[in-house]
């Protein structure tokens, strides 16, 4: 069983290795950089406590809603799915993804007190 | 027969019902004095002339020195002014042996001022100086005038000139149209609290309201259409102020209290006790000064007690007893019909003339008398009533020879009656407290004694029960009764006797202080909020280490990957760009060190839009290149 699951995954790492344009890549490693850190602040938080809990959400909202523009920006710019964004341009799909993270930066340094 | 016994009920209603309303405020002698004192200031120019000369002579006193005020008046005289002549004439008629000299240009000016081009005051000085210097009017030009100015000048005050100059025409003029506006002026008067009626112009318009409505009606020999509650409001109104502010008020307020106590129709009367209304059998008598609103009496007047009844019984003690008038001071001896003690409410009413108004007056008399103690019998009683109790008598205001002893086994009792001196009736005065007062230590401790139904008052003190009022301290208390009412002229301290209680269980008697109770108490220092717990810095500064690695992790893969810069072109916006971005990632932490929401907004802003417009330019630049290398 344990050898199925290891092979499945052995497999999809090589798959990825080989498809996957190097864009998507540097990408895809900025998404992981944000999942853990947001994964290790969430752990302090359950270790010591909540306070103060208004840095400890600030924080993690900063990483949850990176991760999500990060998404949004590798889907946006996946040659893949160039049907569904036919009039969006990757350099468009930048330019949004700096936009909002611009609104979130504010939000964030504004709640993180 | 029903139809009958109905008219009855409904008479008996509206009797009942007409609370009448009875004037608040009048001029007592103090304040005539105090109003006369105002208006006889020194003149400082012709109308504060006739203000204190024509005030005062409402008022039925003359000006200290009546030629100098006639020569002043003279010297002051301008015959090319209208207000001026009307000034001069009105207070010189006031003074005695006082002529104003007159020309024929003189006359010309008033006659002529007599027109509907004319203001309502010019109309109303003219005719009043032609009126008083005895020269002929022309009513009926006059009338037509004044109403032609009535329409035109629909303000209050317009119209109570109106009112003044139509008094001084012939009574054979049509007045009837000028007389209707009493009634379309009365109801312009404001209702305040149902107490005052006046103008919102103020004071000095509903005295003159007065004073010109009063005039007119005397005048044609028409009463007033104002009722009887509205006039005593009016009164209300204009004698509520008892300092005035300026010589116009003050002279109209002498106006008014003129007219309200010498018109033809309409005297209210004034009802006060002499003192307070109170009468015992030292003061048997309950004197009523009854007077109009200037504080004069009243001619022919008789006054009599229409009805007087218990409050609290509602049992009625006197009818249509009349007062006898004495040295200007009624007077009714009330004591006479040997009333109980407490409070009556009287129903005066003044007859005599058919213009008084407010004559119905209800007031309340306290009847108040002199208490004695009797049958103060003091005793200790055993608890399971086996040994017989012993009562000792104590005579008011002896104390009793010797102490009375009660332990926990025992209670002390005392019961006594309180009759009333002059007619041995049984009282119950409102406080009747039995006092006991440890003098070693200070404490008293107070209780209520309460009569039964036959009205012997009872009290009793259970040792054991009451132990903890007295702080189970034993020990000699002195015993006091305290009685007193409203009604009591004669109220009672009394120590009785001296008690020796004895509890169980006796603490050291701590002397108490009642002065500690003063003494400034311990500080109380602020505590202020304990800091929330945290976790130790070691901790902390691993975690914030920790947090930070991931991003060591992503240059590494970054460079694993072969991400680069080398594509990076020096154009103006994509260093602009670039620079912008920076600024506006610094602006974040500037943001949270210093600044506010507002003041970033601001800057965000201005960095923002410059860095669009560059990123635009540099985006659309790779944009070129990729679909130009594709």
């Amino acid at each position: 069983m344990s050898s199925s699951v290891f092979s499945v995954l052995s497999k999809f790492v090589a798959e990825y290795r080989r498809s996957t344009p190097a864009k998507l890549k540097v990408v895809d490693a900025y998404l992981l950089y944000i999942l853990l850190t947001g994964a290790l602040q969430f752990f302090y938080c359950v270790l010591v406590g909540t306070f103060p809990f208004n840095s400890f959400l600030s924080g993690f909202i900063s990483c949850v809603g990176a991760f999500v523009l990060g998404v949004c920006l590798r889907i946006q710019i996946n040659p893949q799915n160039k049907s569904e964004f036919l009039s969006l341009s990757p350099e468009r799909a930048f330019a949004d993804f700096l936009f909002a993270h611009a609104i979130l930066h504010l939000v964030v340094v504004n709640f993180i007190g | 027969m029903a139809l009958r016994g109905l008219h009855c009920v409904v008479l008996l209603a509206l009797a009942l019902g007409a609370q009448a309303l009875t004037p608040s405020h009048h001029l007592s002698p103090a304040d005539l004095d105090r109003l006369k004192a105002f208006l006889n200031q020194p003149f400082t120019d012709l109308e504060s002339a006739y203000y204190s000369i024509v005030g005062l002579s409402k008022l039925g006193i003359a000006v200290s020195d009546e030629h100098a005020a006639c020569q002043f008046l003279k010297s002051q005289l301008d015959p090319s002014n209208i207000d001026s002549l009307f000034f001069a004439s009105e207070a010189s008629q006031a003074l005695s042996g006082c002529q104003i000299p007159l020309s024929n240009e003189t006359r010309d000016l008033l006659l002529a001022a007599v027109s509907e081009d004319s203001t309502m005051s010019q109309i109303h000085r003219s005719v009043s100086t032609l009126s008083s210097l005895g020269l002929p009017v022309a009513s009926q030009e006059v009338v037509s005038a004044l109403t032609t100015r009535i329409t035109k000048e629909d303000n209050v005050l317009a119209i109570i000139l109106a009112l003044q100059t139509a008094s001084r025409l012939s009574q054979q003029a049509e007045l009837g149209g000028i007389l209707e506006e009493i009634e379309d002026l009365a109801a312009r008067l404001d209702d305040l609290g149902g107490i005052y009626l006046q103008f919102e112009e103020g004071l000095e318009a509903t005295a003159h309201f007065v004073t010109a409505a009063y005039a007119l009606s005397d005048h044609v020999d028409i009463e007033p259409p104002l009722k009887e509650d509205q006039v005593v409001q009016l009164v209300n109104s204009v004698f509520s102020k008892k300092s005035w502010d300026s010589l116009s008020e003050a002279f109209s307020v002498a106006s008014a209290a003129a007219a309200f106590s010498g018109n033809r129709f309409h005297i209210p009367v004034v009802v006060t006790s002499q003192g307070p209304a109170a009468v015992s059998h030292r003061q048997p008598m309950l004197q009523l000064q009854v007077t109009d609103i200037l504080s004069q009496p009243l001619p022919s007047i008789s006054v009599q007690v229409e009805s007087a009844h218990a409050v609290a019984s509602k049992s009625v003690v006197l009818s249509q007893a009349p007062f006898t008038l004495r040295d200007g001071i009624f007077e009714l001896n009330f004591m006479d019909s040997q009333p109980a003690s407490g409070y009556y409410q009287f129903a005066v009413a003044v007859t005599g003339d058919s213009r008084l108004v407010a004559n119905h007056v209800e007031m309340k008399v306290k009847v108040s008398t002199e208490v004695a103690i009797n049958n103060m019998d003091l005793s200790v009683v055993d608890k399971d009533q086996s040994i017989g109790t012993k009562t000792t008598r104590v005579e008011y205001p002896s104390k009793a020879k010797t102490s009375f002893t009660a332990d926990s086994h025992q209670n002390f009792a005392m019961s006594f009656q309180l009759v009333d001196v002059n007619t041995g009736v049984e009282l119950t005065p409102h406080q009747t407290f039995v006092r006991l007062h440890n003098q070693k230590t200070g404490q008293e401790v107070v209780f209520v004694a309460e009569p039964d139904s036959k009205n012997v008052y009872k009290f009793e003190l259970d040792t054991a029960e009451r132990k903890s009022e007295f702080d189970s301290i034993s020990g000699t208390y002195a015993l006091y009764l305290i009685v007193g009412d409203a009604t009591l002229e004669n109220p009672i301290l009394w120590n009785v006797a001296d008690v020796v209680l004895k509890f169980l269980d006796e603490e050291i008697p701590s002397v108490i202080q009642p002065k500690n109770l003063y003494v400034p108490k311990p500080e109380i220092k602020h505590l202020f909020r304990d800091p929330e717990k945290k976790p130790p810095t070691v901790v902390s500064n691993t975690f914030t280490a920790l947090v930070l690695s991931p991003l060591l992790l992503l240059f590494i893969l970054w460079i694993k990957l072969g991400a680069n810069i080398s594509n990076f072109s020096f154009t103006p916006s994509c260093i602009l760009f670039h620079l912008g971005h920076a600024a506006m990632l610094g602006l974040m932490y500037v943001y949270w060190t210093q600044l506010n929401m507002f003041q970033t907004l601001k800057y965000l802003a201005i960095i923002g839009s410059l860095t669009f417009l560059a990123g635009n330019r540099m985006l659309a630049q790779k944009a070129v290149k990729r679909l130009a290398s594709k």
